[in-house]
């Protein structure tokens, strides 16, 4: 098999490198893998909401291990992976070195990956991504809590690693040349959230460690029958993935300040408010954790603090979105396809911002807490403007890994058929939980509103669902019998940029 | 820069004083469930009007400037970057 179309070699020797590029591309197949994983098991939660009762699904637990797989699926085998692609191809060309720092603790960072994802596909939790405690520790049935347990161990100890070769590269292995206010802003996104990560996951490891521990009978941390409080396992696990949230959205804009000037055709407006943004988010993203569980009974000045807090977040985000605008004005704008996901990402970017801002009003939480509207927030973010503005570099960077460039056209109806889709399903889900439809429901009452607004919901995620189809089917194609293209300049923009391909480092 | 900078902190300011002003239609008096949601509506309302316009604002200006910069358009010039070639 034949993957790198430019400098044709087996898979094996793809398989085994420690290259860059290699593992990068490594990384950037099995994300897209299980981005369609996940987006299978979405469908299959659509299509049992579609009507109150059973549908497809036979029972409810079983609907609770779909979900509990499509969230963790999407955001620690896709999102985070498909970043870590990104990353791994470009930084190092972003920084001019030849390599990561480490290659060998890179190669491993990314074999922790499969075995991981085989842990929590095979075991199919049945407990949500947040691993709920008491029913966790005490009803969960094994051993596919403890494969999950495992397996997101095992993901924790890949990003730690990856991200301590991300910040080595970028800030010890930079070129002399290079100052740390010349490093791209995809790579100043890199460092950004590599640092996060560092800060943030030792204390998910933790709580790991004790969930399983309790489960295991031996302690009781998190169990109410022996003590324990549940209350403080959200604590740890919203300290980690409050923070992990500007881990996935930081890199994802980073993808986009590198689409949005090249396809404008002018330089970034401000790349200084850009690294100013970045490295605020990853402060404040400290400092909003506890806006996750304001229903839990915390004092009104906690309450207070965390909100004040989350929004401090809204000043960076619209630093960034401020930017991409000021970039565009005077451009001679190609709306090739990355530059039409960038753009969408943007807006949806905004919209989910919006949203936020009204969630975290404490008042306004106790309204909408558990309901859809939280699913259609972080969902808008996720999907809206992670996916998009990955979804748009995964176009960029494919004339560069294969030589070939995909089917415009095609790609455009991706783009036009998911954004529909996705303003479809997730503006309606805020509409559902002001209705006060519940999240993470199997069955529900037969009201008309209900009713209407779950079947056009669910009619946003086949169109999502068939859209994905075709750009599946268009990459597929178009690595093979694609247009081969002009590395140089695939997207014939002009200008010099740096380009992948012509890197200097032989791989090793 | 610092003008930028400068800008942003009025932003936040200006965002952060009336949000803390909302905290307060919580209460901690109990009793109240029904005015309390009364006036929790009526800001999700009034928070909802802002950010429309605010969603308005923004959106229009991207949607207009998608137009009026694509290179398709009759008025579509080179930037000065593409003369120089960098970007």
């Amino acid at each position: 098999m034949v993957l790198e179309l430019q400098k044709p070699r087996p898979i094996w020797q793809i398989m085994f490198s420690t290259h860059h590029t290699d593992v990068g591309l490594l990384y950037l197949i099995t994300s897209m893998s299980f981005l369609f994983m996940g987006g299978a098991l979405a469908l299959a939660i659509r299509a049992e909401l579609f009507l109150p009762g059973a549908q497809i699904i036979g029972d409810a637990m079983t609907f609770n291990r779909i979900f509990t797989v499509h969230g963790t699926t999407l955001i620690f085998l896709f999102i985070i992976p498909f970043a870590s692609a990104v990353g791994n191809y470009f930084v190092p060309i972003m920084v001019r070195y030849k390599d990561m720092a480490y290659p060998k603790l890179n190669a491993i960072a990314f074999w922790m990956i499969p075995p991981a994802g085989a842990l929590i596909w095979l075991g199919f939790a049945d407990f949500t991504w947040y691993a709920t405690p008491p029913y966790s520790i005490i009803s969960a049935p094994g051993p596919a809590a403890d494969m999950w347990i495992f397996g997101l161990k095992i993901l924790g100890i890949s990003s730690v690693l990856g991200a301590i070769n991300f910040v080595v590269t970028i800030l010890k292995c930079k070129h002399p040349d290079m100052s740390i206010g010349q490093v791209p802003l995809l790579a100043w996104s890199f460092l950004s959230s590599s640092l996060i990560i560092l800060v943030a996951i030792p204390t998910f490891a933790a709580a790991l460690l004790m969930l399983l521990t309790d489960r295991l009978g031996v302690t009781g941390f998190f169990n109410p029958a022996m003590g324990g409080d549940p209350i403080a396992y959200a604590h740890l696990f919203w300290f980690t993935f409050h923070p992990e949230v500007y881990v996935l959205v930081i890199p994802a804009i980073g993808m986009m300040y590198e689409i949005i000037p090249r396809f404008s055709r002018r330089p970034i407006f401000s790349y200084n408010s850009g690294v100013f943004a970045f490295v605020l988010l990853s402060i404040v993203g400290f400092s909003s954790w506890a806006h996750h569980m304001y229903a839990t009974g915390m004092s009104f000045t906690e309450k207070t603090v965390f909100m004040v807090g989350t929004l401090a977040a809204v000043p960076a985000s619209a630093m960034h979105v401020f930017n991409f605008i000021a970039t565009m004005w005077n451009g001679r704008i190609r709306f090739a396809t990355p530059m039409m996901w960038a753009v969408g990402g943007i807006a949806l970017f905004f919209s989910a911002g919006a949203g936020g801002v009204a969630n975290a009003a404490m008042p306004l939480d106790f309204t909408t807490h558990d309901t859809y509207w939280v699913v259609g927030h972080f969902h808008l973010f996720v999907m809206g403007t992670i996916a998009f503005g990955s979804i748009g570099y995964f176009y960029y960077m494919f004339p560069y890994v294969t030589g070939r460039m995909y089917n415009e056209t095609m790609g455009k109806v991706h783009f036009v058929m998911s954004f529909i889709g996705t303003i479809l399903v997730f503006f309606t889900q805020h509409v559902l939980g002001l209705y006060g439809m519940p999240r993470r429901i199997f069955d529900y009452p037969p009201i008309p509103e209900w009713i209407a607004m779950n079947q056009i919901v669910t009619v946003g995620a086949m169109i999502i669902g068939v859209s994905m189809a075709i750009f599946l089917g268009n990459m597929i194609y178009s690595s093979a019998k694609g247009k081969p293209v002009d590395a140089h300049d695939p997207f014939e923009l002009g200008g010099k940029y740096y380009y992948p391909f012509e890197q200097k480092n032989p791989h090793h | 820069m610092k003008s930028i900078v400068g800008l942003f902190l009025v932003l936040a300011i200006l965002v952060i004083i009336p949000a803390a002003d909302y905290v307060f239609a919580a209460g901690a008096e109990p009793g109240e469930y029904l005015d309390r949601r009364v006036v929790i509506w009526n800001l999700f309302y009034r928070l909802m009007a802002v950010a429309f316009v605010v969603g308005t604002v923004v959106s229009g200006t991207m949607i207009w400037q998608c137009w009026r910069f694509r290179e398709s358009h009759p008025k579509a010039k080179p930037t000065p970057y593409e003369k120089e070639g960098v970007w």
